[in-house]
């Protein structure tokens, strides 16, 4: 049983929502955030195709699961809630459905620009798919009879046939019972499309065939499926046959031969029955049935069907219409391709796979050129790609123009923090708040420059009158500990003689636990008041378990408050591997807070490592070493890295 | 003569070419005002509307749009939508106006357009700031409710927001060559859902982000240089850019109408048992218009 479900636009408003159990606003806020805006989870099966019954990509919050599809052109995101312990297997089909359904009706109201009201009456459409869909599954678990008979109505809406959906036995009867009961509207042939036959039997024949007509098509089913039955007159048969095959047809006379008398006073009494169906329903499925029952309700619920299932019909046919029509010999196909070219050009044109394709290597390439990491590059040009298929140009815009623009905002989106990243704010926030040491540790792979951004990192804060601590925790490198002794008296000096913070260092020699000599550096600098506490480790290849456990143990000991993990600009397709080890090296309950990206400067325009490592784990970078000095350290602007990224 | 054979190639001045040319010179006019007309309807007077993500920006225009708000979810795209203001709010460009004069019963109309708040897609906003078209006011929706946490974690984001918005709007005058003051901007900090129990007032609203701005900006002026990483930034030292009056003390709005920004403080709510109370808002933007 569905939760709840909600159509949506991309600006935030909610155009039509059903729930069915009470839910959180923030479990669907946070769905957006995640998949949408941060893009934590990126959709593993290629929903690229629009119209399709592909599989939708799920979604797990709390205890409950969420399906979702969506119309790129008109920002219309399509959500399904259910909890994760059902499976609903319906679901996908419900959500393609209600999406060309909705697009259908209400298409028209969204495109307006300037606008966010859309006047929608959704729920009974909505109530009819789920009952039919629910119902459906439901039967295809059950005894076999009932499964080749329901098996029909299920795959109707994407069977290749023009076939109508074969009613239910609930709807036989009513679908009958208009037919003999008004036999004076259908008394008028002028106005029945029928008359436009060329051999026009008499009259009587014609009402005889339409009032068994139900009947006939049953008979003829049974017919087909081997069983023998009585006939009635060859011709009478011919005729209802004949019939019966036109209004299979879902187009114009089909439908008007069917609504001919049910519209007399539909509009009338649709809203008035409807209402009290819909709105009343703790369980509308259940009340929707019952409504089945009495005469009125059969009308209503007949209509709807044959609305709805028009609509996808149509729907269906259009798409396949499109599939079959392109290879419609050469005039056609030539035109296609001058108009197409045109549409390059001029603008309006809707992109396709194809013509994405050669473009997108363009794009692809120059990533690589720029040293992104193979992976990144790659489905950072899928997301583009999913973002783009299915859109259209704008007047005057080709596909270069549009394809840079999203990349260079797609990248905007990836390089800008979620969060705030100023230090200083949140070290002065633990210090007045919490009275106690702010820990910021450093990790990274061997030789990247984890003590000379450390001592960078110490010369800044230094400079903003903060008392620090470094930790030596690198107890595993000869000459570790002097490298940093040597940068805390050259920084002591700085501040001394600047009258800045003061500056310390915390030793326990070689050999030792790392882990241990944090936590002791931690309470050294609680008890004489330091600021700020910062802990170099040891250098470690990502791929050496060995080495990499030892940071869980050091995570939950020395509490940092921030883990800053030194990546270089140099390295190239390692870094995704790097950044990911890492990150999920300090346990299930901690990972980085940020990125240093050391020896900048050496790099020039290939600032690819950037993207590779933020894309990797969605951690932000923070600074940037750009220098030799100990005053070279930046923050990033994501604007200028975008910039050189896509020169 | 040279002339009556340089005017040889004309045609006869036959009635059809005479109809044809009266079609073609009263049409072309006609055509070109309706062409030209109909792609400049966005010049309406446009009012931006920014703030962090959660504050009620998008209930906030579904209210000014349909005059009740409807269930909203994390936006991801600007929307600018078409609301006309309600009937008898006092429009400043008409202040002058015979109270019965009878177009005050002509509705006014304005587009307001929404942003996403969340903080990595604020790139909308920032560029609808730096380049406005039609811009004739900027929205802040803040929410008061959050201000007054303990931790003052909401107080710190919506701070920072309107830090970077401000510091915009200030580059509008200190980056400009020509000594024309820019464009008055105003500037509205809604302060929203104050049918909440904990929401702050309007006064307690304006001080706690006055306060957080303050620090704001001393920490940020501590803080590092912002660099791309190219060579050719390497040697630029730039200035810090500094919101408001330099010197230590604490920072208030009011210093801001040097650069010719006016920023005022008004409280309301979207939602609420007692419905919606936006009425000094719509004053505010008719103020301005």
């Amino acid at each position: 049983m569905l939760d709840g479900f909600e159509i949506l636009t991309t600006s935030g408003v909610v155009l039509w929502s059903k729930s069915y159990a009470p839910l959180s606003s923030g479990l669907i806020n946070g769905f957006i955030r995640d998949v949408f805006i941060e893009e934590k989870v990126l959709p593993s099966a290629t929903t690229a195709d629009d119209t399709s019954a592909s599989q939708h990509s799920a979604y797990k919050r709390e205890k409950y699961t969420l399906r979702w599809a969506s119309v790129k052109d008109l920002g219309l995101i399509f959500v399904a809630v259910y909890q994760s312990l059902l499976h609903l297997s319906w679901v996908d089909k419900l959500l393609d459905n209600i999406r060309v359904l909705f697009v259908d009706l209400y298409g028209d109201q969204v495109r307006k620009p300037h606008s966010t009201v859309v006047e929608c009456n959704f729920d009974d459409y909505f109530d009819q798919q789920v009952q039919e869909l629910e119902s459906s599954a439901e039967a295809s678990q059950r005894t076999p009879q009932i499964t080749r008979n329901d098996e029909n109505l299920k795959t109707t809406p994407d069977e290749e046939s023009e076939e109508p959906p074969p009613p239910i036995p609930g709807l036989l009867s009513g679908r009958k019972s208009p037919n003999s009961a008004a036999p004076s509207t259908d008394a008028t042939p002028t106005s029945t499309p029928d008359t436009s036959r060329p051999s026009t039997p008499l009259n009587g024949h014609l009402l005889s065939a339409k009032a068994t007509r139900g009947g006939t098509s049953r008979r003829a089913r049974k017919a087909a499926s081997g069983k023998p039955t009585a006939v009635d007159g060859l011709k009478e048969k011919s005729v209802g046959k004949a019939k019966g095959k036109q209004l299979r047809r879902w187009d114009a006379d089909g439908m008007a031969d069917e609504d001919e008398d049910v519209p007399l006073d539909y509009s009338a009494t649709s809203d008035a029955d409807s209402r009290p169906v819909s709105s009343a329903g703790v369980e509308p499925v259940d009340m929707a049935a019952s409504g089945m029952r009495t005469s009125k309700g059969q009308y209503i619920l007949k209509d709807l069907d044959d609305e709805v299932h028009s609509i996808l019909q149509s729907a269906k046919q259009k798409n396949q219409r499109t599939e079959t029509s392109k290879p419609t010999g050469v005039v056609g196909s030539s035109l296609g391709a001058i108009s197409g070219l045109f549409r390059n050009v001029i603008g309006g044109k809707v992109l396709t796979k194809q013509d994405l394709e050669k473009p997108m290597k363009g794009m692809e390439d120059l990533l690589l050129k720029k040293n992104v990491a193979r992976e990144a590059a790659v489905r950072l040009c899928e997301g583009v790609e999913r973002e783009l298929i299915g859109k259209k140009t704008g007047s005057f815009e080709s596909i270069d123009t549009l394809l840079r623009t999203s990349l260079s905002s797609s990248l905007t989106k990836l390089l800008t923090p979620t969060t705030s990243l100023s230090l200083l704010t949140s070290i002065t926030n633990i210090t007045t708040t919490q009275q106690r040491p702010y820990t910021i540790s450093i990790v990274g792979v061997n030789g990247v420059g984890k003590s000379t951004s450390l001592s960078k990192l110490a010369f800044f804060l230094l400079q903003n009158n903060l008392s620090l601590l470094i930790a030596a925790c690198d107890t595993f490198r000869s000459g570790a500990v002097e490298q940093l002794r040597v940068h805390a008296r050259n920084l002591k000096d700085l501040s001394d003689r600047e009258h800045l913070g003061r500056v310390e260092l915390y030793e326990k020699g070689y050999g030792k636990d790392a882990a241990h000599i944090a936590r002791d550096a931690v309470a050294y600098a609680k008890d004489h008041n330091f600021d700020v506490v910062l802990i170099d480790t040891a250098g470690r290849r990502h791929n050496d378990a060995r080495l990499m456990s030892s940071l869980e143990k050091f995570a939950e000991l020395a509490r940092p408050d921030k883990i800053l993990m030194v990546g270089e600009a140099l390295v190239g397709t390692d870094s995704v591997m790097q950044a990911r080890a890492f990150n999920a090296a300090f346990g299930a309950k901690r990972g980085l807070d940020g990125f240093i990206i050391s020896k900048c400067d050496t790099v020039g325009e290939m600032v690819g490592v950037l993207v590779s490592m933020v894309h990797a784990t969605g951690i932000p970078v923070v600074f940037l070493g750009v220098g030799q000095h100990y005053g070279d350290l930046r923050t990033v602007n994501v604007g200028n890295v975008v910039g050189l990224l896509m020169s | 003569m040279a002339w009556t054979n340089s005017l040889s190639f004309m045609p006869e001045p036959t009635p059809v070419l005479i109809l044809i040319s009266v079609l073609l010179v009263v049409s072309i006019p006609l055509l070109l005002h309706l062409i030209i007309y109909s792609t400049t309807s966005d010049t309406l007077p446009t009012i931006l509307l920014i703030g962090p993500s959660g504050a009620g920006k998008t209930a906030l225009v579904t209210l000014l749009e349909r005059g009740r708000p409807t269930a909203t979810r994390t936006s991801q795209t600007p929307h600018t939508v078409e609301v006309s203001l309600p009937v008898k709010t006092p429009v400043a460009s008409s202040r002058f106006r015979s109270p019965n004069d009878p177009t005050w019963e002509v509705t006014k109309k304005l587009l307001i357009q929404d942003t996403p708040g969340h903080g990595k897609l604020r790139h909308y906003a920032m560029d609808s700031i730096s380049k406005p078209q039609s811009l004739q006011g900027i929205i802040f929706v803040v929410d008061a409710a959050d201000l007054s946490s303990e931790a003052r974690e909401g107080a710190r984001q919506a701070a920072e927001y309107l830090h970077d918005v401000l510091l915009q709007l200030q580059k509008r005058a200190t980056n400009s060559k020509s000594s024309r003051a820019p464009k008055e901007m105003p500037v509205l900090i809604a302060a929203n859902k104050l049918d909440l129990f904990t929401a702050l007032p309007a006064p307690l609203v304006k001080s706690t982000l006055e306060s957080e701005i303050t620090k704001l900006r001393k920490s940020l002026s501590a803080g590092l240089l912002d660099s791309g990483v190219g060579a050719k930034d390497l040697d630029v030292t730039e200035e810090h850019d500094w919101l408001g009056e330099v010197g230590d003390g604490p920072f208030e709005f009011s210093q801001l109408q040097e650069f010719n920004v006016q920023v005022k403080i008004l409280a309301g709510n979207v939602t609420g048992v007692d419905g919606s109370d936006v009425k000094q808002w719509w004053n505010w933007i008719g103020s301005i218009l």
